[in-house]
Parts: C-alpha cells; structure tokens; sequence
C-alpha cells in the first residue's frame, strides 16, 4: 500500500517535472540570457533609410577625423558675430592697447578658467594671427577645430567626447552623427555651467502619496 | 475571412467550437490561424451568461446610440459620422492583432473623429519597428543638474495631461555619500540647482528587455516591439493597473481623469502607440518618444537636456554613441537583481 502511494507520488512527480519543462515559455523570445548577450549576438551597422540629416538641415557642419572614427560639429566661424577678428586686430594688440580710443572692446569677457599661473589671453589666442588660435607647442588651430586646444588639458573629456559619453548628438539617433563641439555648450572664458533655478516645479504626486 | 464577415450580426455566444485554440500573438509561425478582427476579439470569446449579458448591454448602449443617431433625420451627417467611427472604434481589434489595413482605418477613423470634434487635423503614424534596430538609452549621473528642462519638452512633447501634474520622468535629488537612496532623495525640490552637497538622477520607463508589466497584463494591451519600445494600446487599456503594481521602476502613469491639453499645444505629431490623446483610466508612460525615434530623431528629453547627460540610440550599431558608453564606461542599471534587463543605462564621468 505504501509502495503505491511513493510510486503514485513519484509519478505524479514526474508528470510536474515534464509539464513544468515543456512549459518553459517562448523560446525565441527568451533566447539571450541577458540583454548584453542579444545585443553582441544582433550586432549590426545600421544599414536603414532613417537618417539625422533632415534634423541638422539648417546647422552648418564640418567634419572631424579622429581614431575612433569621423563625425561631425557644427561650424564655428559662420557662427561668431566679428569673425574675421582681423577687421578690427589689424595690427599687433600692443599698439591697439596704446592708442586707447573709444569704448574698449570685449569689456564682458571675464577669463574663469584655470588660474592666472597656468592661463591667459595668449594660451590660446595668437598675438599676431587673431583669426587663428594656438597649440601649447604653438601649432596652429583652426577656430572651427577649437577643440584640440581644449584636448590639451581636458584629455579624459576628449576621449569621452569622441566616443560619445560627454557632449550632445544633435537632431537624431540615426547616422551621420552631428555632436556639439566644446565651445557650443561650454563658454571657453567661463566654462563652467551655472546654478540656476530648475524650469518647473518637480511634481507633487510623490509627496502626496506619502 | 468568410466566417468572420458576420461581424456583430451573429453573436453565436459559447456555440462556436471552431479551432480557436490558437492563442494569438503567438501565430506568426502557425500560418494557418487567420488573425482575428476587433468583432471577433470581442465577440468569438467563451464566456458565461452572465457576462455574455453584461458586454451586451455595454454594447448595446453603444450601439443603440448610433442606431438613433444613424437613423435620425433631424443629427448632422458630421454627427452620424462621428456616431459610426464611435461603431467602429468600439469593435475594433487589440492593435498588436491588427492587420496593416486595420491599422490604417483605425488611424484614419482617430485623425477624423479629432477633425470632426475640433475642425483641426493631425497627422497621426502607425508606423511599424525598423530592422535591426533596438533602442537603449545612457543617463550620465555626474552630468545631470536637476535644471528639468527635460520634464518640460516630455509633457509638451508627449501631450500629458496638464493639471494633474501627468510628467513621465522625475528627477530625483539625492545627498552625496548616500548613494541611492531613494527613500531619502527628495523629489519635490524648489531652489537653485544644482545644490551643494547633492546629486540628481532622473528614472521613467527603462523598456526593459524582460518587461515584468507586460507579464501582469489581463487583456495584452501592453507588449514589446521589436525595436524594444514597450508600449500601450490605450484603446484596449481596461485600467486594471496591474502593470503599475508590477513596474519595479515606478515608471507607469495612470489617468485618473479626463487628460486636458489646451488645443493650441496639443502636439499634432503623433503615432498610435506613442503621443496621442489618452483618455481617463489608461495606462500611460514614455514610450522612447515612439513619434519621433522611429524616425529617426532623438526622445524630446535628450534633446532638451542643456547638460548632454542624456543618450539615446540604436544598440546594435556598434558605431552608436550608446554602444561606445556601454563598451567603454562603467555602467550600471538599477536594480539589475531583478532580472528585468533594463534598456537604461547610468554611468558617471
């Protein structure tokens, strides 16, 4: 009598045991263990009719060439209001300085960044050449490439830059990627971001249901 | 389609014992099982008297309203028109079930029934998941300031409700040293930002890849995409929220009235499944900006964010900004324990 209740008990057992495996729900969709293994497993460059370009129609873009690949900022030149600086800086700034006439020109511009022992007017821009900026080694940069100055120093941003970790895609996901430089986010005479009040206020919902 | 061209003509309530066995959703590979309409969804279900009479009461008092309304001299066209898109609407099938054809008309009857309510058109997309494509998103917690700038393009963008404080994302201010401890984060902040001492997060729905909501829900009016966007039908909604309940990541919203948005914001950009207007006592919750990204564009709350803390993109593109995060940042998701494979990444400089 015993013996049948283990062998029923075993069977119906068993029986679970076959339901509960062949129960073990859709299959292909439960194929990756984890996201990471279906993302390795799909992996392929996009190859779709969806672009950003529509989105970026009206920013003027130039391109960047780095190791990790090519992209796109948007132009700086078109964008400065006295672009060429030579219109005014004919001549060497300390004859400008001397002849003091008129209403001193950039009066707002505040240098915040580093300190007077590491930084000053002439780390970056050209006494000579206004119209260009300089390398630490005194290599020539294009306004449009400003960003290999700040590469100088802020090497870890760079690299985050490049690949995407620090700055902003403009208009779309999908290819050519256009990303912020540098400049369009941060004032390079006072890059950093300023406090300021939030846009809203934050909702209540939380609070209330406390 | 023989069979099912009876509509609601023959109700044949508990009789049909035609192969219905399949359950679908699960048809794609079993080609024989013939999708079935909205009539049929409704319809062709097993079930007792008792709610066999209470659908058809429910049904009826549709139906009765569009019989007189059809059948009245005195209504309008426009108004016997409205009352047979109502017809329509109320029969119609759950949209993951629906034929292309279906889709259309469905979209075509919501664009015309606004047309006739306001005098105003939208365009509105059923616009399908792009092959190989799967969306994630990478939130950077060292970048972000609290400025909700975010928030603000998120309710505009996706016609939220405009008095009940409706906001898919909230952003979360916690203390340094505290880590996140969001019991003791404060969510309701008012000063200047970003504040000494502190750090903001931002959560909404993180489309996981193994979505406990989608589990919980009686009527499958909530599923995955292909393009991995989790998504609500609001027209099949019944507002049980259970997902609600499920959702690990408080990332689901409920309308507990009648969502208003003044006519002159409301964003006429739209996709069935993504921005357009709810009604009360659905579900509701991001859904990645569905309008926009399956175009090709950015969620709204990536591109308002003044600090670039945000990230969106095409996971399977080993060129994607997301993928470079992923393979080359520390990041982490929120309670990863539970097995629900977020699609939300954070990570810090």
């Amino acid at each position: 009598m015993i013996q049948m209740t283990t062998k029923i008990i075993g069977k119906v057992m068993a029986i679970a045991l076959c339901v509960s495996v062949l129960s073990c729900k859709g299959d292909h969709e439960h194929k990756y263990h984890t996201i990471k293994d279906k993302i390795e497993a799909e992996t392929v460059s996009y190859s779709g009719d969806l672009s950003s370009d529509v989105y970026n129609e009206t920013t003027k873009t130039v391109p960047v060439m780095e190791e990790d690949g090519t992209f796109l900022i948007p132009d700086r030149k078109s964008q400065m209001t006295s672009f060429n600086c030579t219109e005014c800086h004919s001549e060497p700034l300390k004859s400008l300085k001397e002849q003091q006439v008129g209403k001193k020109a950039h009066w707002d511009i505040k240098l915040v960044h580093a300190d007077v022992k590491t930084m000053n007017c002439a780390t970056c821009h050209t006494g000579n050449d206004m119209d260009n900026l300089h390398s630490l080694t005194d290599q020539q940069i294009d306004f449009n490439y400003s960003y290999k100055l700040c590469s100088q120093c802020h090497q870890r941003e760079f690299k985050d830059w490049k690949g995407g970790a620090h700055g902003k895609q403009l208009g779309g996901w999908a290819p050519p990627r256009v990303s912020n430089t540098c400049v369009n986010c941060h004032n390079p005479h006072t890059p950093a971001f300023e406090k300021r009040w939030p846009v809203r206020y934050n909702t209540e919902k939380v609070k209330e249901r406390k | 389609m023989g069979d099912t061209k009876k509509k609601w003509f023959s109700l044949n309530l508990n009789r049909s014992k035609s192969d219905a066995s399949c359950s679908c959703g699960k048809n794609e590979t079993e080609g024989n099982c013939e999708s079935k309409d909205g009539y049929s969804q409704v319809l062709d279900v097993d079930m007792s008297r008792r709610s066999a009479f209470k659908k058809m009461t429910a049904g009826l008092l549709i139906g009765a309203g569009a019989v007189s309304s059809s059948c009245s001299v005195t209504k309008s066209d426009d108004g016997k028109e409205m009352s047979q898109i109502e017809w329509d609407e109320y029969f119609k099938g759950n949209y993951k079930l629906m034929t292309d054809e279906d889709k259309t008309n469905t979209v075509d009857r919501l664009t015309r029934s606004y047309e006739l309510r306001t005098g105003k058109s939208l365009s509105m997309s059923d616009k399908d998941a792009e092959e190989d494509v799967l969306f994630g998103y990478a939130f950077n917690i060292s970048k972000c300031q609290g400025y909700m700038d975010c928030v603000n393009a998120c309710v505009e963008e996706n016609n939220q409700d405009r008095d009940s404080q409706m906001q898919y994302i909230r952003i979360h201010e916690m203390k340094d040293g505290k880590g996140f401890n969001f019991e003791e984060a404060d969510d309701n902040y008012y000063h200047e930002v970003p504040a000494a001492g502190h750090f903001y997060m931002g959560t909404q729905c993180f489309h996981c890849d193994n979505p406990p909501c989608v589990e919980v829900c009686p009527v499958q009016a909530t599923w995955k995409e292909k393009d991995g966007i989790v998504v609500i039908d609001y027209d099949w909604c019944v507002g049980c929220r259970y997902c609600m309940a499920a959702c690990p990541y408080d990332g689901r919203r409920f309308n507990w009235k009648t969502p208003q948005v003044p006519e002159e914001e409301v964003n006429k950009n739209q996709h069935y499944l993504g921005n357009r207007l709810r009604k009360k006592g659905v579900m509701e919750k991001c859904t990645f900006c569905i309008q926009r990204t399956r175009e090709g564009q950015n969620p709204a709350c990536v591109e308002a964010c003044p600090t670039g803390a945000r990230t969106f993109g095409n996971l399977l593109d080993p060129q994607s900004n997301i993928r470079w995060i992923l393979d080359n940042k520390k990041v982490f998701r929120l309670k990863e324990d539970l097995g629900t494979e977020p699609k939300f990444w954070y990570y810090m400089d």
